[in-house]
């Protein structure tokens, strides 16, 4: 597999690891911060590390998760107005 | 595809939703998160596991040296170091043609004469991964472009992507993000990247013959320019 690859796993893995523990060690309940946090750590590793191979399944991969993400914060923010 | 890290990602997927199981019954969201969290890691781990292996840009490389020392030194011998260089199709295969004539059709495997100058005809398997035409009406700019994105990208992990214009009757192929194992070649009179650029064209176009008009090194990768004839110089 492409070195970047590699190292993009690597790096991803261990950001989603750090954000689980902390948030679960300051008593976070909401499914959707982990959820929006492990998207964020795997974008910014992206971000960083720039692959050079993106097929297909990784550029549906990559909008799936922004999807995602904007759900979840769009999400919150209408939480807040109405409220 | 790397099976170890789909299996991987296919256990973490599993123990995730088993997690997630559990943590809806005892009521911890906290534990829903991190199986979601999980979760999706495994599924990057799949998404991710269908990328190429080493050995296959590996591979093209090495073959690449062979090929390249092979052909430079023939080229040399034959005075052809400052020749053109077209597809030609013939009987079912394509012929990657070096000469100083214009696209001679009339060539056979190896070194022959055409029209009084020597020329160097190399034979070439069309790519197995070449995407076809589906039943919607599809450009052979498109098709172009999908079948070299499949090959440099998908299969050999050669470059980051393809772009292909047409201008005129001119194919404008963008090659970018060139993987450094095989940028070398760029310089010398016989590079990967141009054989496959003209190997796919010829057939993707069903052209007689495919001609490079110019190629031209940018920041980012290589510009290549064709320009496809159903017929060439007879020989």
């Amino acid at each position: 597999m492409e070195r970047r690859v590699s190292i993009l796993l690597v790096v991803y893995t261990f950001l989603v690891v750090i954000s689980v523990i902390s948030l679960y060690v300051l008593g976070e309940r909401r499914a959707d911060v982990y959820v929006s946090l492990n998207i964020l750590a795997y974008y910014i590793s992206y971000a960083i590390i720039r692959p050079s191979y993106t097929s297909r399944a990784v550029r549906a991969l990559n909008i799936v998760l922004f999807v995602l993400f904007a759900i979840i914060v769009a999400f919150r923010i209408y939480e807040v107005l109405v409220s | 595809m790397n099976t170890r890290l789909l299996v991987l990602g296919v256990n973490i997927i599993v123990v995730s939703a088993l997690l997630a199981v559990y943590g809806i019954l005892v009521g911890n969201s906290g534990l829903v998160g991190i199986a979601l969290s999980v979760g999706i890691l495994g599924g990057i781990l799949v998404v991710y596991s269908t990328t190429p292996q080493d050995p296959s840009v590996v591979a093209l490389a090495s073959y690449s040296e062979i090929l390249v020392n092979a052909v430079t030194s023939t080229l040399e011998d034959l005075d052809l170091l400052e020749s053109r260089i077209c597809a030609v199709k013939r009987d079912n295969y394509t012929y990657l043609v070096y000469s100083k004539t214009t696209c001679p059709l009339g060539v056979d495997p190896g070194v022959g004469f055409t029209g009084g100058s020597p020329y160097l005809a190399i034979p070439a398997s069309t790519p197995s991964v070449l995407v076809e035409s589906s039943s919607e009406p599809t450009s052979s700019t498109t098709l172009l472009e999908r079948s070299l994105t499949e090959i440099l990208v998908g299969e050999f992990s050669a470059c980051r992507g393809v772009r292909v214009e047409e201008e005129g009757g001119f194919y404008r192929v963008h090659i970018m993000g060139l993987t450094g194992l095989l940028k070398q070649y760029l310089e010398r009179p016989v590079d990967p990247f141009t054989l496959f650029v003209l190997v796919v064209s010829s057939e993707i176009l069903r052209a007689g013959c495919v001609k490079l008009i110019e190629k031209k090194i940018t920041p980012d990768g290589v510009l290549i320019v064709l320009r496809s004839e159903k017929s060439g110089a007879e020989g």
